[in-house]
């Protein structure tokens, strides 16, 4: 038995379309998480011990329980707080909670590694809490945090794959209907395989140009200072 | 619709018991995941270059797909080529193989970490190949990745709750089974999980005392 190319072009369409659903639930749960995720972690920095205690248990639950039971209790558990969404606002939500899980640590993490003499540094040069926040420890917490971030994203679209599980049509419950028309698995989650790669290669490609200009950025306001430029600048066209 | 938390209570120790058998089947992965990665870094480790190309682009994929599609590729998948496998070996080689790749990507960031003197020295003193891998490089890569390795052992004991959708009954699929027959999957799944939290976070704990044995005994 050889490899049908014909099965993949004659379902096309209906994978394509499982793709786009993909890619669109991945963009909502990457905002939704990446929400929680700033709060949590804001949460976690906050002085006192219960804060943190909350987002521990929010941290470690989420990082302990598989998704696709994560999702299930979800699903199964919303009607009895009386709150009735379709499956793939349900679906979106469970990604964006599960998610925001490893998002918060990202982020915590990156807050704490800034040394903290350097907040000390701008309060003490006279910066208010928000333009410290802004301008000394925002841009490197925004650098640092983006390779992590990228992985957690990665994870977080092929996670979505066990969204088919409460039947929301996207690439892998698409993948089973066709597979269920066509009797040929083969064919078709090679075909699935190819789409997710594809769409994780573009997450991959996008971060690293976010990552670029991220970093333009804080060159940009490295070469806005002459003096700072003088010294922190190894680039030869900003001397003047 | 109330919360019966009687139902909840009595599918605690049915679900503790089916746990051993995800707990089994991750053991059975890691050892087989430990083992491939190693085989698979001291291949890139030789750096021949057809050979290298192929793994990268192995690895790329393996790491842009979701395990799910890989278990359905392994069980739905390979009897199309002749290969027929039962559920829980289709399982064990789908995580096993992921699970593999992602550790080859560990060790590769841990050797990056071995001063490269160490190589120096031993070559330096006529050591063979095989001998500086096995006495000097790997004893330090494997303290330096054990973090890793826990980590990686709750991600697949995680990953095996997925082989609930090719029909091995373990924790979520005797769930989904007790749901079925009482109508009432909120207790259930959430016991489901309660089983799965436990789990993981005494795996963590293990992994932490065991990373500050080995502290101690380097110190």
């Amino acid at each position: 038995m050889g490899f049908d190319v014909g099965v993949i072009t004659k379902h096309a369409p209906a994978l394509l379309d499982g793709a786009l659903v993909t890619i669109q639930i991945t963009i909502l749960a990457f905002i939704l998480g990446y929400a929680i995720g700033i709060l949590m972690a804001v949460a976690a920095l906050l002085p006192g011990r219960l804060p943190k205690i909350v987002v521990a248990a929010y941290v470690g639950t989420f990082r302990s329980v598989p998704f696709i039971i994560t999702l299930f209790v979800i699903y199964y558990g919303l009607p009895f707080a009386d709150i009735r969404l379709p499956a793939f606002m349900v679906g979106v939500v469970a990604l964006a909670v599960f998610s925001g899980a490893y998002y918060t640590e990202i982020i915590r993490a990156a807050v704490q590694a800034v040394p903290r003499g350097q907040f000390d540094s701008a309060r003490a040069v006279g910066m208010t809490y928000p333009q410290a926040m802004r301008h000394v420890i925002g841009p490197q917490v925004v650098r640092s945090v983006i390779p992590a971030s990228t992985n957690t994203t990665l994870s977080m679209m092929k996670e979505s794959a066990v969204l088919s599980s409460i039947t929301i049509g996207e690439l892998t419950y698409q993948g089973l209907i066709v597979q269920g028309e066509t009797f040929a698995p083969f064919e078709v989650f090679a075909a699935v395989a190819v789409l997710y790669w594809t769409i994780a290669i573009a997450i991959a490609a996008a971060a690293r140009w976010v990552e670029i200009r991220a970093g333009r950025a804080e060159t940009k306001a490295v070469l806005r200072s002459r003096v700072a430029a003088r010294y922190l600048s190894l680039d030869w066209r900003v001397r003047r | 619709m109330d919360f019966d938390i009687d139902l909840f209570l009595q599918a605690l120790p049915i679900l503790a018991r089916a746990v051993l058998l995800n707990l089994q089947l991750a053991a059975a992965i890691i050892v087989l995941a430990v083992l491939a990665a190693t085989v698979l870094t001291l291949v890139r480790a030789a750096k021949w270059p057809p050979v290298s190309l192929v793994i990268d682009l192995l690895i790329s994929m393996v790491r842009g797909t979701p395990l799910l599609i890989q278990i359905f590729i392994c069980y739905y998948g390979l009897p199309a080529i002749g290969l027929n496998l039962s559920p829980i070996a289709a399982g064990i080689l789908a995580i096993s193989a992921n699970s593999m790749i992602f550790l080859s990507e560990a060790m590769r960031g841990g050797l990056g970490g071995i001063e490269p003197g160490q190589v120096e020295a031993a070559t330096a003193l006529g050591l063979p190949s095989r001998a500086i891998w096995l006495r000097v490089v790997l004893p330090q890569l494997f303290t330096r990745i054990l973090p890793i390795l826990t980590a990686e052992l709750t991600i697949v004991v995680k990953a095996t709750a997925l082989l609930s959708v090719i029909t091995v009954v373990e924790v979520l699929r005797t769930a989904q089974q007790m749901s079925a027959a009482t109508y009432r999957p909120f207790e259930h799944l959430l016991a489901a999980a309660v089983v799965f939290l436990v789990a993981n976070l005494a795996i963590g704990a293990a992994g932490r005392v065991l990373e500050a044995r080995l502290a101690a005994g380097r110190a």
